[in-house]
């Protein structure tokens, strides 16, 4: 087992990984063209149907063509999936280099506040979040969002001390370049490595808490179509017809498989030290 | 490294391609696994460089030093702790039945270092590996280590590799010496025909870099360069790129020739005195 | 030792303190969203005003929040807006159902992940390694919820082996109370382990190549050897610390799972609380959850440093 086939297996991972995000995304994106029914079209007399030529992957209790659901929700995953990252990156960034940047009592409240809100569990903080902002798919967005903000925080911390250290940030100092200045051309570019190559994980485990809170009804609400409360519906369905329980599922499992793969492979190559390690 | 060949510990991705281990005329590369293991601890022991993290953190001292018993003597635990008691009383640890009921972390550097000790002669090995016992001691620390290593020696009458840099320790420990560079030995002989009369130039230029009393330097003398990549290593002498006598035929590898009797060195030059 | 356990039920304190003043101000932060619950959004402004005046809602946010600390601490979580029944009594019944149900969760997570995740560390880089971690990527993609949904599927309405939901206290009839929460516990439990086996096997290769791990090969031990008497303890201690945290982070799928399994747990009541806009109960119930998280996290934590001589034993001489 030599390190070439080492990465050549990383690299097959990666590939596997890019195919279902690729599969996800232009599901997300070309939807309207690809599904072949409206994702909302009512048919009582063909309900329950289970898969056959006319539809591939059944119909649901309202007679709605299931695969064209399946691809519609994944644009809705996609969606609350980067606004909610995008939340808690450009949060976490803001707060993780603010803190490591000025150090002293503002680093320490900081990240104190940051540590109370990860000893939350994940979802419990999305659900209390919910019930204050109100049930709305955006606000599923920005409670997803909030709940990674601690993650990136610290992750944008360590980075911005590691290059505080640096020789070239006491330079900058001494020629009397100033704070905003050293920020924006030292720091955040530095920065923004580790942080892109987290988001992508934070990506699969947002498609995770969007369909748990669907699911639990607290996200997209019927009819709109999403994995989870296409799953929640189905449930009730699936001694009649199992398909309902299992294709959301899937569709589900792709997208955080998908993600996590391609996490994993970014991380990799990005930082030799755990590609030892891992 | 070559501790680590000796004992068979060679991390999986090194293999040893040429030459032999033999120990008292047995070859321990054609050993199975099993035998390996029986050799270790019973035949060979080890005394590290870093006995801080050398000792496990999780037991006690005792457990570790009496650990070869069990292992190889099928002893019980508390007969083992007796006899790791003993051990600890040999290297001179005081309190040595208190001290067996401790933590590594509760021990001074010194101190582990004697446990590393009790616990490689547990067995009374007819060989020790002692690599670079010394440098992460104190010094004063390091002059007990180095007189209970003797003590050993004699009174166990126990073989000791000792692998260092520092050539004071040599003159001081060593009966018969091999200079080792970039992975080859470039010279062998008895302690004292070496330092008196070094054959070659790389042994000449460490022994004009050892600073002593009588010849009080104004400045340290050093070997310009440094030692080749193992990777990237020169054709033909190892030493080749920092010697100031290299001429054309350097550039194949020496043998060990003759300087006298029982004392040889892998250098070219030697052939042209002698030949 | 008791040191030890001290200062960390001391630091406990403080935590849960401020644990629960961040729910309390996230569920309050909206003024009169509590009585526009209550009474419903065509509620007359005087009849939202008599409610927040009974309900002691008029009063400023700090009052509010130390006269329900106060009551809290009494066990007096308040009256559900819904139903007027006392909140803490309710907790007290259905904790128990929440305990049991994260105990068997942990316990099949760890017997998942610490023998895989050792035997992956042990091969590290070959076949067996990379299996384990093909499975341990796969079974990190699985949402607890749809591995609950496929577990009753198959376990319930096709073999008909387990009941698909409901409960029955352990007292009672042990047989019947396993065969409940045998799979709310392997939804919770399977889908957790994926993370755990990742961290036993990184912390057991870390330790594998330690000094003393070669130590303990030169004098002659045989892997299993190596493996159970100097590597397992070390790994165990950063994993267990590493571990719960992680664990304890997964835990809020509770909710979904006791809601799915029809267990009368404190995660169903904390739905059961956003759903009726039923502030008291989501606060409580909440809230109880949290402490319990944080309570396993400072147990196993507090395991992992009374495995660990160095925190128990102090250094005594020079």
């Amino acid at each position: 087992m030599g390190p070439s086939a080492i990465s050549w297996r990383r690299s097959r991972l990666l590939l596997i990984g890019g195919v279902f995000v690729g599969l996800v995304i232009l599901s997300a994106i070309f939807a309207d063209v690809i599904a072949p029914y409206s994702p909302y079209d009512i048919d009582v007399a063909d309900k329950l149907q289970p898969p056959s030529r006319a539809h591939w992957l059944g119909t649901d209790e309202f007679g709605r063509d299931l695969l064209s659901r399946t691809i519609h929700a994944a644009r809705i995953s996609v969606k609350v999936a980067t606004v909610a990252v995008s939340v808690g990156l450009v949060g976490g960034a803001l707060i993780g280099i603010t803190a490591a940047y000025f150090g002293g009592p503002i680093d320490l409240v900081l990240m104190r506040f940051m540590e109370l809100l990860f000893s939350f569990p994940a979802i419990l903080l999305a659900i209390v979040l919910m019930a204050a902002l109100g049930t709305s798919l955006l606000n599923a967005m920005a409670a997803i969002g909030i709940i990674f903000i601690p993650g990136f925080s610290r992750l944008a911390r360590a980075a911005t001390q590691e290059v505080l250290r640096q020789q070239y940030i006491e330079a900058a100092h001494t020629i009397g370049m100033s704070d905003r200045r050293i920020l924006t051309r030292e720091i955040l570019p530095n920065v923004i490595t580790p942080l892109l190559v987290e988001a992508m994980a934070a990506f699969a485990y947002a498609v995770l808490l969007e369909s748990s809170l669907s699911f639990l009804g607290l996200g997209a609400q019927p009819p709109e179509p999403s994995w989870g409360n296409m799953l929640n519906s189905g449930r009730g369905f699936m001694d009649q017809a199992p398909w309902l329980g299992i294709v959301p599922g899937i569709a589900m499992f792709i997208g955080v498989l998908g993600f996590n793969l391609l996490g994993d492979g970014l991380r990799d190559f990005f930082d030799p030290r755990l590609r030892e390690a891992q | 490294m070559t501790a680590l060949s000796v004992l068979g510990l060679l991390p999986r991705t090194a293999t040893i391609t040429t030459g032999d281990i033999r120990l008292s005329g047995t070859s321990l590369l054609g050993l199975s696994r099993a035998q390996l293991r029986a050799i270790r601890g019973q035949h060979i022991a080890m005394i590290p460089q870093n006995p801080m993290s050398a000792l496990n953190p999780v037991l006690r001292v005792g457990v570790q030093v009496g650990e070869p018993y069990v292992l190889h003597r099928q002893a019980t635990w508390r007969a083992a702790l007796q006899q790791a008691i003993r051990r600890l009383a040999d290297v001179h640890l005081p309190f040595p039945d208190e001290r067996a009921r401790e933590y590594p972390h509760q021990f001074s550097g010194g101190m582990q270092q004697r446990s590393m000790t009790a616990m490689a002669i547990a067995l009374e090995p007819p060989l020790l590996v002692a690599d670079e016992p010394t440098t992460a001691l104190d010094v004063t620390i390091q002059a007990q280590i180095l007189r209970l290593l003797r003590e050993i020696r004699d009174e166990h009458h126990t073989s000791i590799l000792f692998i260092t840099h520092d050539l004071a320790v040599v003159a001081e420990m060593c009966d018969w010496v091999y200079v080792m560079y970039a992975g080859r030995i470039l010279e062998q002989g008895s302690v004292e025909r070496i330092f008196a009369r070094p054959g070659h130039p790389y042994t000449q230029a460490l022994l004009r870099a050892t600073p002593t009393t009588e010849t009080a330097q104004a400045e340290l003398l050093s070997i310009p360069g440094s030692i080749p990549s193992p990777v990237d290593l020169p054709r033909g002498c190892r030493f080749v790129d920092r010697c100031q006598y290299r001429f054309d035929h350097c550039n194949e590898e020496p043998p060990l020739l003759a300087v006298e009797t029982d004392h040889t060195a892998r250098c070219w030059l030697l052939e042209t005195v002698h030949g | 030792m008791w040191r030890l356990i001290a200062t960390r039920l001391a630091a406990f304190v403080p935590t849960i303190l401020a644990t629960s003043l961040v729910l309390f101000i996230t569920v309050n932060v909206v003024p009169g969203s509590a009585a526009k619950a209550a009474l419903g959004i065509d509620a007359t402004a005087q009849a939202i005003a008599r409610f927040e005046h009974e309900q002691g809602l008029d009063r400023p946010l700090h009052v509010q929040y130390l006269d329900w600390l106060g009551k809290g601490l009494r066990g007096d979580f308040g009256t559900s807006f819904q139903n007027h029944l006392a909140v803490g009594p309710e907790l007290v019944m259905r904790l128990p159902v929440t305990l049991e149900l994260a105990t068997l969760a942990f316990l099949i997570a760890n017997v998942i992940a610490v023998p895989l995740g050792a035997l992956a560390a042990y091969h590290h880089q070959r076949r067996a390694d990379r299996i384990i971690s093909v499975i341990a990527t796969i079974l990190g993609a699985v949402p607890s919820f749809w591995l609950a949904t496929v577990l009753i599927l198959i376990l319930a309405l096709t073999v008909k082996v387990l009941p698909a939901g409901g409960y029955a206290p352990f007292t009672e009839d042990p047989l019947k109370n396993l065969s409940l929460l045998i799979m709310p516990a392997l939804s919770l439990g399977v889908v957790s382990s994926a993370l755990l086996l990742r961290i036993m096997r990184a912390k057991l290769i870390e330790v594998l190549s330690s000094d003393y791990i070669h130590t303990a090969m030169a004098k002659g031990a045989a892997p299993n050897v190596v493996i159970r008497r100097h590597a397992l303890r070390n790994a165990l201690i950063t994993f267990l610390t590493v571990g719960a945290v992680e664990f304890g982070w997964l835990f809020g799928g509770v909710v979904i799972i006791e809601d799915i399994f029809l267990l009368p747990g404190v995660g169903q009541l904390v739905l059961v609380g956003i759903i009726n806009r039923d502030y008291p109960v989501l606060l409580a119930s909440a809230l109880t959850v949290t402490v319990v998280v944080l309570a396993a996290n400072m147990l196993v934590d507090l395991i992992a440093a009374i495995l660990d001589p160095r925190q128990v034993h102090v250094r005594s001489r020079a």
